[in-house]
Order: C-alpha cells, then structure tokens, then sequence
C-alpha cells in the first residue's frame, strides 16, 4: 500500500539526501514525499535568464541545489535575487537529476524572525517522529500528517496531543481500533478501554465525541458502541 | 583558512565541546566580549556558558548580538572560527534559550535530525 504524505514535510538537507528513490517518487521511511520545506542560508546564488540557482546550507550536509525558475513573462518582474549570508525558507519538490538530488523551489522567503528557525528545527524532529511512529502502527490506512504551513509558527500541545491529520494522537488511536473492529455492533467503550491502557476513560469518551460530531465514526446499538464511517 | 562548509557541521552548545575536539561544528551564542586584537571573542550559549572562538585574521567589522559561528572544535575546547553570521534581531530578539532546548532534542534524537 502505498503511503503519501498530502502536506508538506519540513526536513534537513540529509534527510532529502537519505531519501530513497523508486521511479519517480521519493520516499522517507517508506513515506513518499515530494513538497518539502528546508530552512538554511544562502551560500551562492547564480542568475540565469529562465532561473535562478542557489545553495542552501542547514549544516546538516553540504549546501543544497535550489532553483526558482523565472517567470519571463512577468512585466517588470525580475525575480529578486536572495543575496548569499541571509536565512531563508525554502518550499519546493524533491528532484534527482543524474544522482544528485536538488530542489525545485516554488517559495523562498528571507526569515525575519531567526526563531522561527528555532521551530522549523523542532517542527522536523515532531514531523519526521509522526512519519515514523506511523510506519510502527499497524494501520493500514495512508496517513497523511500536518506540518505546520508555510510561514507558520505552529503551537505544540504536549504529549500525546500532537496533531496529525487534523486528528491529536488519543483521536487517532481510537479511531484506528474503532476501524479495525470486524464486528457488526462495533466497539464498545469499554473495549476500547481494555485496548488503550493508557488512556482514561473520559479521555476516551472526548475522543469519541469529537471523531462522532467530526463524522468519522457513528453509535450502532447503543451510546456506548460505535462505526467508522470508513468503509475498510 | 580551512573550509569545512561542505560537511556535516553539529549544532552544539558550550556542554558539548568535549565531545567534538577536531571536528567541525556550528556554535550559536550571544557575543559577550571582544578581545582586543580582534582574533578572539567569546560567545554565551543558551545556557549562559562560555565559548572562546577564535579567528585566524582580525575582526574587519564591529560584531554584537547573536552570531552563528563555524568551525572547527581546538584541542582546548575552543572553536577555530571559519565562517560566522549575525542573527538578524531587527524585527524580534532571538531567543537563544528556546535553541538551546531544540539543540537537546536534536542531540537527544539524531535520527530525526541527523547530521551527515
């Protein structure tokens, strides 16, 4: 089955350096990706008429390829040229070319504020921590994940309510195993209680309530027992 | 003056010198005093901790603030600097406290911020 991150991934240079190639897809930890955002300074950058090529450096690896191509219709636009020395944010696809990989950037932007560097370091530690916890689970569903958006300082919850999929940690678990139930009446809160070992029963009972008002799962019998809206 | 610009450079703080002797590294921190002669000046870390850096030339330029520094770690625990970049501050102060804490969850997990 294959699984495709739908958002995003903010990663380091070595990561995309890391990331394996099939065809024409690239995949992190058995993840494909292809929009990604990396953060690092500019340490060259070149003019050419269709495009512009920089390097970025995160420290992470060598510099990184990075072209923005030109619109030459543009009246008047030239493309500004991000001067090497300044920090940017870079949003782009992964692409290799003769085993070098290198990014076709749609976004940069100079970053005004250096914390948000600070983030985007955090952000890639949560965003690639998901990829992977997601690779554990046994779920069978392709998962996408949220990275925070292009220009946003994201706000953490702690612990187990990291958004993914619009959905925190405790939302999805009890969605998964409400998912993966075969029986007609569906699970009971009480199953799901002995399966989540962790969690409390009015943390149960939230996350039940939301995935219900959200229409990812409806009550059969009784309040206590409950479908996913998802056909399997 | 040795490039090491195109290797893996860790994100260290004071704390962690040590354990990089002879090898390139990246060092945030906040520029507390300038020697004289312009070839050494020492940064605090998130922590508050001291770091001598030092230069092969002279400082051609005032430094102040927050600055990213390059290079290589001495075997007395100082860094022989061979890049260095200020942190603009003109909009917002950085903070370099919060760094320090995303420098120990990069060390604390190197597989999901790995350098090299």
């Amino acid at each position: 089955q294959r699984i495709r991150s739908q958002n995003i991934v903010p990663c380091t240079v070595s990561q995309l350096l890391a990331a394996e190639q099939v065809d024409e897809t690239f995949r992190i930890r058995d993840v494909e990706i292809s929009q990604v955002t990396i953060m690092g300074i500019i340490r060259h950058a070149e003019k050419a008429p269709t495009n512009i090529l920089y390097k970025v450096d995160d420290m992470t690896a060598a510099p990184m390829d990075v072209r923005q191509w030109v619109d030459t219709d543009e009246a008047g636009g030239e493309n500004v040229v991000v001067p090497p020395g300044t920090y940017v944010k870079v949003a782009g696809h992964l692409r290799s070319f003769q085993n070098k990989k290198s990014l076709v950037a749609f976004k940069i932007m100079p970053l005004e504020n250096m914390n948000e560097f600070t983030t985007h370091i955090l952000e890639i530690v949560n965003a690639h921590m998901i990829l992977r916890k997601n690779l554990m689970s046994a779920s069978r569903v392709p998962q996408s994940f949220s990275s925070t958006g292009i220009g946003d300082v994201g706000g953490y919850g702690g612990g187990g309510s990291l958004p993914v999929n619009g959905l925190t940690a405790h939302q999805s678990q009890v969605l998964n195993l409400i998912k993966n139930c075969p029986v007609p009446e569906g699970m009971s809160l009480q199953e799901l209680k002995l399966q989540l070992h962790n969690m409390s029963m009015s943390t149960i009972k939230q996350a039940v309530e939301f995935l219900s008002s959200e229409g990812h799962i409806y009550s059969t019998v009784d309040d206590d027992h409950y479908k996913s809206t998802d056909a399997e | 003056m040795e490039d090491v610009g195109g290797v893996p450079r860790p994100r260290i703080a004071t704390g962690h010198l040590a354990q990089h002797i002879g090898k390139p590294v990246c060092f945030v921190g906040r520029v507390e005093k300038i020697h004289p002669t312009g070839k050494l000046f020492v940064l605090s870390d998130g922590e508050g901790k001291h770091t001598t850096v030092e230069l092969s030339e002279p400082l051609d330029e005032e430094i102040s603030g927050v600055l990213e520094v390059v290079g290589r770690v001495t075997n007395q625990a100082t860094i022989m600097c061979m890049s260095y970049v200020q942190f603009r501050e003109d909009k917002s102060p950085f903070d370099l406290e919060l760094y320090n804490e995303a420098l120990k969850i990069i060390h604390e997990f190197p597989e999901y911020f790995p350098f090299g």
